[in-house]
């Protein structure tokens, strides 16, 4: 009974001093000029980072906005002036891919892959690799957008921040000292002072994006997500930092083996693991794709026109009983052999878009070693930026495809007329699949 | 001058001596070497596939059997763009721009399949190449040497024994310079190296030499900004900390800060946006495949009124080919219009990002480096430009054989007439005229001069510090 009492006794004092140590240190870091000008730094850098990041989403949200209109515009303009059948081969119809409410703080892949097309009734093949990218040279540089930021500039201000924690107060002859009369196990007091710095940190790197999420409508999830991975993050870098200032060595030992550790978890093992990935796995060159595509679609001129059509029936059998062709050219023909063409490539562009989601999951399990970029791949994976999302967003232009055939294929087989009302009911591309 | 060379040669036996140091060199020597090897490859691959896939498509258009003129307009082409030689040391926009085109009549495609869209994405950093090496992480090796230069003689006291036995603080600063620069000299060996083997495999001298001094300069820059600070802080780790902050803001923040700045202050409209504003203007050109459109009624009156004859049956050449050559000159002019806005945009939004240059000589040196290693945005659009070039030739030589060896009569039967159509066939020798695409990189008086003020930027930057070493020097003080 009694032992227990000391030891609840003993437990309350040892809390209070925690408490006392917890506001000493904070007393220290609020008169530490140099950790409030950090805490403004950071603080700078992530609104600046998130409202570029809000800027350009803006702004590909006005484009397609601008898009949407304009291609209805054109198509309306098509369908006056040609007839028919050829109004249907010169109306193209925009798909796009909208930036999600995260996507201000991780662009990804939307700076340098294509997030919209025009696609007609052709082949696909010969379509959905056009890209209508952003500016090259900025897609090089990279944006500074909030993942940009948090997984490879945050942690070289924790490292400048933290390296010095030991080897300064050793410097500055305190070290013992403050050792010696840190009640209890004085670990704690550099874990503590370490922990109040990253704190500061964190706080001033999370503030604008939670603010920036409240203005775009981020779900609360999301958003949660996003933060816990941050915190995990700021977390990680931070214990590397205390482990590393725990060297008996030099502050700019500590330093240069930080940034050398920096370098080697964001770029060397990225490169390298990069290069490793692309030789595991793989895969059709894209003009493989493109040039089978065309051969199989110019043969089809060629070939005698029932090959074409038994191969076409081969996908749509209850075609079958429509496909004599009596004239040299015929439009149930020529597009059925622009089916036929992309049935062609298909196994070449499985391939290719096997080989591209293959090599995105082998990068995730790859970035578990670099702890930047599975931060920055992280977000992206929330933000919808990912490789996935544009992969998905392609699947998604495949079936948009894939339902404007099935809608004139009837209406063509059976040699109907194309008034303009036999037009309505035309797919129109949503650009968000059911439960995204 | 041979005080000078005491100073550097105490600095350079310091440097021997500290394991930091030479733990350093170690791991910046390995990662050139490394990325320099794994580079050179992949694009000297990238070079071998891309010929291969030229030559396969040149003998795929000439292997056509024959048929319809108007077909093998439609049958197209393929083009791709080789890298230079100097691409295996800065591969520049490569990775992100697309590399082939398809070229077919009517219509200027967009290039397909940019390195990047294909790969594993691992983050920016992940293209790591030698150019972003010396970029991003020379300047990290020439801090880590330079930081102690003064400020570690202070630390030690030495700093006042050497001014009081009479080295003035100029020749000082002269010779701790002098010992950072034989560093970075001997830094850019692997740069020279690569640079030497480009120029055996077919890039020219002046832009591999001219190469070879931008990044001199650059890191020279960096020891400057090492040695001044060495010389106006007190303690070493507050040079080494101020430092290391400055490198993340000069390599990291600002170069991405201004990427996002140029997209808002030069904003700049998409292919699609700009496609959909010229298609209304195409239509007001005719339709190329309708004799009768009355946009081509003065060329049929014309040719009516040239041959003496009523009926455009009989003309001696196909009205249909003219129309087709008439219509495609007449697009073409309008494509090429819009192309060029588009080209002189994206120009525009480059240079107003170049222009920040003058804050951070990260994006001059980037951008000087791309333009001599021919891996810039210029070469990008010459290569465009290059295969309009093309495309054009080959279409129109197709319109004229359709033009000249068909009959009209045929022709405009043709969908409905078996045999007509196969009077429309004409010989695959015609498909010679197609010509050969080699893509030729820029010669190096070009590359220079588009790298002009890049070197304007670093040599203000350059001047600049010395300048201030200069001033900080005459007042150096214990």
């Amino acid at each position: 009974m009694g032992r227990r009492t000391v030891e609840a006794m003993s437990a309350r004092s040892a809390s209070a001093s925690v408490w006392s140590a917890l506001r000493r240190e904070a007393a220290f870091l609020a008169r530490d000029r140099s950790a409030w000008a950090w805490w403004l730094v950071v603080l700078f850098l992530s609104v600046l980072a998130v409202s570029a990041g809000l800027n350009e989403v803006h702004r590909q949200k006005a484009t397609i906005a601008h898009l949407v209109e304009a291609d209805r515009a054109e198509r309306m303009a098509v369908l006056k002036t040609r007839k028919e059948w050829s109004a249907v081969y010169h109306s193209f119809h925009l798909t796009y891919d909208p930036p999600s409410e995260f996507a201000f703080a991780a662009l990804g892949r939307r700076d340098d892959a294509a997030w919209k097309h025009r696609v007609r009734m052709l082949a696909l093949e010969g379509q959905i690799h056009e890209r209508d990218a952003g500016h090259p040279v900025l897609a090089l540089v990279g944006r500074f957008d909030f993942a940009f930021f948090a997984a490879f500039v945050l942690p070289l201000v924790l490292i400048v921040l933290l390296h010095g924690l030991r080897a300064g107060e050793r410097v500055a002859g305190r070290h013992d000292l403050l050792v010696a009369t840190a009640a209890g196990d004085s670990g704690r007091l550099w874990r503590l002072r370490a922990g109040l710095r990253a704190t500061v940190v964190f706080s001033a790197a999370v503030l604008p994006l939670v603010v920036a999420a409240g203005l775009s409508g981020t779900a609360a999830p999301t958003l949660l997500a996003a933060c816990a991975l941050l915190f995990a993050y700021v977390l990680f870098w931070t214990l590397v930092c205390a482990v590393l200032a725990a060297w008996q060595q030099t502050a700019e030992v500590i330093l240069a083996a930080l940034v050398a550790l920096w370098i080697l978890l964001g770029v060397v093992v990225p490169a390298a693991g990069r290069i490793a990935i692309d030789r595991t796995v793989p895969m059709p060159s894209g003009a493989d794709i493109v040039m089978t595509q065309r051969e199989a679609v110019n043969a089809g001129w060629d070939l005698p026109k029932a090959n074409t059509m038994a191969a076409f029936v081969e996908r749509h059998p209850q075609w079958a009983a429509y496909t004599a062709v009596e004239r040299p050219f015929e439009w149930k023909w020529y597009f059925a052999f622009q089916q036929v063409g992309d049935q062609k490539a298909q196994a070449l562009s499985e391939a290719y878009t096997d080989g591209r989601m293959e090599r995105d999951r082998l990068a995730g399990w790859l970035a578990l070693i670099a702890p930047p970029v599975l931060l920055e791949r992280a977000l992206q994976v929330l933000a919808r930026t990912d490789v996935r999302a544009s992969l998905a967003y392609e699947a998604r232009v495949r079936d948009f495809h894939a339902s404007l055939r099935e809608f004139y294929y009837p209406k063509l087989f059976r040699d109907d007329r194309l008034e303009p009302a036999a037009l309505e009911g035309l797919p129109e591309f949503s650009p968000r699949a059911a439960g995204r | 001058m041979i005080r000078l060379r005491v100073i550097a040669g105490a600095e350079w036996r310091y440097w021997l001596r500290s394991r930091l140091v030479l733990g350093s060199a170690l791991l910046m020597a390995g990662l050139l070497l490394a990325t320099t090897a794994v580079t050179t490859l992949r694009m000297q691959g990238e070079a071998a596939e891309r010929t291969h896939h030229q030559d396969k498509a040149e003998a795929a258009f000439l292997a056509q059997p024959a048929r319809h003129p108007h077909r093998m307009v439609h049958y197209g082409h393929y083009v791709f763009r080789t890298p230079t030689p100097l691409a295996g040391f800065d591969p520049g926009l490569d990775p992100v721009t697309g590399q082939s085109i398809f070229l077919e009549g009517h219509r200027q495609n967009t290039p397909m399949f940019a390195p990047s869209g294909a790969s594993a994405d691992l983050g920016g950093f992940s293209w790591l190449s030698p150019a972003m090496v010396y970029q991003l992480f020379g300047p990290l090796l020439v801090i880590l040497l330079g930081h102690g230069l003064i400020a570690r003689e202070r630390e030690a006291g030495t700093l006042a024994t050497l001014l009081a036995q009479g080295a003035p603080g100029r020749l000082l600063l002269a010779g701790k310079a002098a010992a950072l620069l034989s560093v970075i000299v001997l830094m850019s060996l692997p740069l020279a190296l690569s640079a030497a083997l480009a120029v055996r495999d077919g890039d020219p001298p002046l832009a591999a030499v001219a190469l070879v001094g931008v990044y001199l300069l650059y890191l020279s820059i960096w020891g400057a900004l090492a040695l001044l600070a060495s010389a106006l802080l007190r303690r070493r780790t507050a040079v080494l900390a101020a430092l290391a902050t400055l490198w993340v803001v000069l390599t990291l923040v600002l170069p991405a800060v201004a990427v996002s700045a140029t997209s808002n202050a030069a904003p700049m409209a998409g292919k699609l946006e700009t496609d959909l504003v010229m298609l209304s203007d195409l239509r007001k050109l005719g339709d190329g495949y309708n004799v009768n459109d009355p946009a081509f009624a003065r060329l049929r009156a014309e040719l009516l009124a040239e041959h003496g004859v009523q009926r455009v049956e009989d003309l001696p050449v196909n009205l249909r080919g003219l129309v087709a050559q008439a219509s495609e000159q007449k697009l073409t002019d309008t494509l090429n219009t819009y192309a060029r806005a588009q080209m002189a945009a994206e120009t525009r939004q480059a240079i107003v990002l170049a222009s920040h240059g003058w804050f951070t000589p990260l994006l001059a040196v980037a951008d000087a480096s791309r333009a001599l290693a021919g891996t810039d945005l210029a070469h990008h659009h010459r290569f465009l430009q290059e295969a309009e070039a093309l495309r054009f030739a080959f279409v129109q030589g197709l319109n004229r054989v359709h033009a000249e060896k068909l009959s009209f009569s045929d022709d405009i039967r043709r969908s409905s007439d078996a045999q007509a159509e196969a009077r429309t066939r004409v010989d695959a020798s015609h498909w010679r005229l197609l010509d050969r695409f080699v893509f030729e990189p820029d010669a190096a008086g070009s590359r220079l001069a588009r790298s002009q003020s890049q070197w304007l930027m670093l040599c203000a930057w350059f001047a600049v510090l010395v300048g201030a070493g200069a001033w900080v020097g005459g007042r150096l003080k214990p």
